[in-house]
C-alpha cells in the first residue's frame, strides 16, 4: 500500500517529528510555569484546566511522533491531577506534578524511536525477553579484514547455533547495518584492522541499544600493546586469529546474555490508592518490570504464589491493615523468607521505620518517591534477587537449572498437560564416551565439552523450554507443547550439529557425539515416571550404538 | 448495504501537527485521497464539496467537539450516508459504546501510528462488512 517512495515518507515524518518536538518543548515550559502557579497560589480552575488540556494533547500525540514514553507519562499525570482536583488534594500534589513535568522534558530529549509503532509488538517482545539469551538465537555479525579474508569462522560458529552474517560494508555503511540490530541479541566479531572504524560506526548510532552492542576483536598480534589498544577502544573481548572455538562461542553467548538481561523484574505492588498504584505500575512497566497490583490484602498470599515476584512493594498503611503486620505474615511462609519487601511510606519517624524493619521489611522508600528513583530502587533489588536465586538454583558450570529444579519442572509441566490437554516431552541427553574424554584430555577439557553442550541447547531451544543439568554429563530437557516425534526431529538436528563441533585440548582436536532419549510427559501419571521412561529410551539408544535419538516405545 | 470501497477520507482535527502527520499517513502511506479540516464547522462546510467515503473525527476539539460534529453532519437534510470513525486519546469502554450508538463504526485510539493508520481504518471497515 505504500505508494510514494517510503524514503520520502520517512524523511517527511522526521521533519514533522522535529516540528512536534519544538512545539512540545514550548508546551512543557508553559506547563512548568502553570504547575508552579498551582503550587504557589493553590488550585485555580482555569490554570488547572489549561494544564490538563495541554497534558491531554501530549498524551494523544507524542506517541504518533515517536515519543511514546512522553505520551504515557503525560497521560498518567493528567489522570493524577484530575483525581486530585476531584478530591480536593490538588495543592499537595502540585510539587510532585512540577517534578514530573520536569521529567517529561528529559523524555522529549531522548531520540525518537525509528519506527513509530504505538502498540509495538516488537518493543513488547524486547520487554518480555526472558532472562538471558536462552530462546533467542544470538546473531554474530562478522567483520573480516577484507574480501579475501578466509571465512571459516561463520560456518564454525553456525554449528554452535549462532546466526552468523559476514559483513563487508565500509565503516560508514555499517551504521545502517547496525541500526537493524535493535531487537536481536547481537554480538559483533571484528578483525583487528577494522576494530577502530567499527567501534566508531557503532558509537555514531543514535540508538543507545546499538551503542551497547558488544564487540569482540580477533587479532594476529597478541602482544600486550595490541591488547591494550583494543581494550582502550572499548572492545568487550579479544581473541587470536585462530581462537579456541568453544571459548569464543562461550564469550559470545555470555556477552549476548549480559546485554539482553536488561534487568527486568517481577514486582507485586500492594497499594490501596488507585491513582498512585496506577502511576507506579505505569512507571515500572515502562522500565520493563512486570507489575501485579494487589488492591485487597486478603488476596496477597494467593497472588504471591501464582505471580512469583522478585520483590514485594507495599504501602505501610492499607486501609484497616498494617503493611508491617502483613510483611510478618508473608514471612510465615518459608517460601517467602528471602523475598525482599520494600515499604512505600510517608512514615519518616526513624523509630517506627526500625520497628517495621525488625518485623520483616527490608527497606523504605519515602513518598512522594520520584519516578526515576523508584525505577532504580526496584531494578537494583530485582537484579540482586535474581542474582541470588540464580546462585541458588543454577548449576555453576553451565548456568542451567540444577537437578532438583529441573525435576520440579517436569512435575509442573505434567500438571499443565493435565489442565490444558497438550502434549509435552522430556528428553534425557547424555554425552557419548564422556569418561574417555575426561581420562584422555583431563577434566578441564571435559568441562569445556559440557559447557559447549549447554550453550548448544540454550541456542537451539525455545525460551519456553527448560534445560537442567541432571548429572555429570547428563542433561534433562522439558519441551512443552511438543510431541515425541517433534522432539525426535529437534534432537536429531541438535545431535548432528553438536557432532560437527571440534574441540581443541592439549594440542589435540576431537569431536564428541551425544545420545538422547525421549518420552511423552503426558503419558505418565507422575513426573518421575516420565523421567524414567526418557532414561530407559536413552539406555536403549546407548545399546543401539549411541549418537542419535530414541523415543520411548520405539522398537 | 452495498460493498463500498473507501478512497476519500474527510479528517477533522484541531491540532495542526496531528493534521500534518495524518495527511502523510492517509495520503502517502495508505493511498487515500484526504481532505483535512481544522474544526467541525469547516467539516460541515466542506463535506458536500468533497464527497467523502468515510469521516474521521477527533473527539476532543474546542468549539464543536467530535460527537457534536457527527450529530450536525447527520442532521443535515441528506444525513451522513457514509461511515464515521472517532479518534480519542482517552478510550473508555463505555465511551466506545456511546460512539457506536451514535452511528460510528469504531474508535481509533490516540496516539495513532502513522504507518498503520490506513490499515486500522480498513480493518474497521472490513469488520463492519463481515458483521
Amino acid at each position: 500500500m505504500v505508494s510514494a517512495a517510503s524514503g520520502d515518507v520517512s524523511s517527511r515524518l522526521a521533519e514533522l517529528r522535529k516540528r512536534f518536538a519544538e512545539r512540545a518543548t514550548d508546551d512543557l515550559k508553559a506547563l512548568e510555569q502553570r504547575a508552579q502557579l498551582l503550587e504557589g497560589e493553590g488550585a485555580d480552575g482555569a490554570v488547572l484546566a489549561d494544564v490538563c488540556s495541554r497534558l491531554h494533547r501530549l498524551a494523544g500525540s507524542a506517541g504518533t511522533f515517536g515519543f511514546p514514553e512522553l505520551g504515557q507519562a503525560a497521560r498518567s499525570l493528567e489522570n493524577m491531577l484530575e483525581a486530585r482536583a476531584d478530591d480536593g488534594s490538588l495543592q499537595e500534589a502540585s510539587s510532585l506534578a512540577v517534578e514530573r513535568i520536569l521529567a517529561l522534558r528529559t523524555m522529549l530529549e531522548s531520540p525518537p524511536l525509528p519506527a513509530q509503532v504505538t502498540n509495538d509488538e516488537s518493543a513488547q517482545g524486547a520487554v518480555e525477553r526472558p532472562e538471558g539469551s536462552h530462546g533467542v538465537r544470538v546473531r554474530v555479525l562478522i567483520v573480516p579484514a577484507g574480501k579475501t579474508d578466509p571465512q571459516w569462522l561463520d560456518k564454525a560458529l553456525a554449528a554452535y547455533g549462532f546466526d552468523c552474517q559476514v559483513r563487508h560494508e565500509t565503516d560508514p555503511e555499517l551504521i545502517a547495518v547496525l541500526a537493524g540490530e535493535l531487537q536481536t541479541a547481537t554480538v559483533i566479531l571484528c578483525a583487528s584492522v577494522r576494530i577502530e572504524g567499527v567501534i566508531r560506526a557503532r558509537d555514531a548510532s543514535p540508538s543507545d541499544q546499538v551503542r551497547r552492542l558488544p564487540v569482540v576483536c580477533l587479532s594476529e598480534d597478541l602482544s600486550f600493546g595490541s591488547r591494550y589498544r583494543v581494550a582502550a577502544l572499548g572492545a568487550d573481548g579479544f581473541f587470536g586469529r585462530s581462537p579456541d572455538l568453544s571459548e569464543l562461542a562461550e564469550r559470545i553467548e555470555y556477552l549476548a546474555l549480559e546485554r539482553s538481561t536488561r534487568v527486568h523484574g517481577r514486582v507485586v505492588l500492594v497499594e490501596d490508592d488507585l491513582e498512585l498504584a496506577e502511576h507506579y505500575a505505569l512507571v515500572l512497566r515502562a522500565a520493563g518490570v512486570d507489575v501485579l497490583w494487589v488492591n485487597d490484602p486478603m488476596q496477597l498470599m494467593s497472588e504471591l504464589s501464582s505471580f512469583q515476584p522478585d520483590i514485594l512493594l507495599m504501602d505501610v498503611q492499607l486501609g484497616q491493615y498494617s503493611g508491617v503486620t502483613l510483611a510478618r505474615m508473608v514471612r510465615f511462609d518459608p517460601q517467602w523468607l528471602s523475598l525482599p519487601i520494600i515499604y512505600l511510606s510517608s512514615e519518616d519517624d526513624p523509630d517506627s521505620q526500625l520497628e517495621a524493619l525488625s518485623r520483616g521489611a527490608d527497606e523504605f522508600l519515602m513518598k512522594p518517591v520520584s519516578d526515576s528513583y523508584l525505577v532504580r530502587a526496584v531494578l537494583i533489588r530485582c537484579f540482586r534477587a535474581r542474582q541470588l536465586s540464580r546462585l541458588m538454583n543454577r548449576d555453576s558450570l553451565t548456568g542451567l537449572l540444577k537437578h532438583s529444579l529441573i525435576k520440579q519442572e517436569v512435575e509442573k509441566e505434567l500438571a499443565r498437560c493435565r489442565r490444558d490437554g497438550h502434549a509435552a516431552s522430556a528428553v534425557m541427553v547424555d554425552l557419548d564416551h564422556f569418561k574417555k574424554i575426561n581420562d584422555t584430555y583431563g577434566h578441564r577439557c571435559g568441562d569445556v565439552v559440557i559447557k559447549a553442550l549447554a550453550n548448544t541447547l540454550r541456542n537451539r531451544l525455545r525460551e519456553t523450554d527448560m534445560i537442567g543439568r541432571y548429572g555429570g554429563e547428563e542433561f534433562l530437557v522439558v519441551l512443552p507443547h511438543c510431541d515425541t516425534e517433534a522432539a525426535r526431529r529437534l534432537f536429531t538436528e541438535i545431535a548432528e550439529a553438536f557432532g560437527q563441533l571440534t574441540f581443541n585440548c592439549n594440542q589435540e582436536t576431537f569431536g564428541v557425539t551425544l545420545s538422547a532419549g525421549v518420552a511423552a510427559i503426558n503419558d505418565h501419571s507422575v513426573g518421575d515416571d516420565a523421567v524414567d521412561a526418557a532414561d530407559q529410551a536413552l539406555y536403549q539408544r546407548k545399546r543401539a550404538g549411541r549418537n542419535g535419538v530414541t523415543v520411548a516405545g520405539d522398537e | 448495504m452495498p460493498r463500498q470501497s473507501v478512497d476519500r477520507v474527510l479528517y477533522v482535527e484541531d491540532d495542526p501537527d496531528i493534521r500534518a502527520v495524518a495527511e502523510l499517513a492517509l495520503v502517502d502511506v495508505a493511498g487515500f485521497e484526504a481532505r483535512l479540516c481544522e474544526s467541525g464547522q469547516q467539516a460541515l462546510e466542506q463535506v458536500d464539496d468533497f464527497h467523502p467515503d468515510l469521516v474521521l473525527l477527533d473527539v476532543m476539539m474546542p468549539g464543536m467537539d467530535g460527537p457534536e460534529t457527527l450529530r450536525a453532519l447527520q442532521e443535515r437534510p441528506g444525513g451522513l450516508p457514509v461511515p464515521a470513525v472517532f479518534m480519542t486519546a482517552r478510550l473508555q469502554p463505555e465511551e466506545i459504546e456511546e460512539y457506536r450508538a451514535m452511528g460510528a463504526i469504531g474508535v481509533i485510539p490516540k496516539p495513532f501510528d502513522p504507518m498503520t493508520l490506513g490499515d486500522q481504518i480498513r480493518e474497521l471497515l472490513a469488520g463492519r462488512e463481515g458483521a
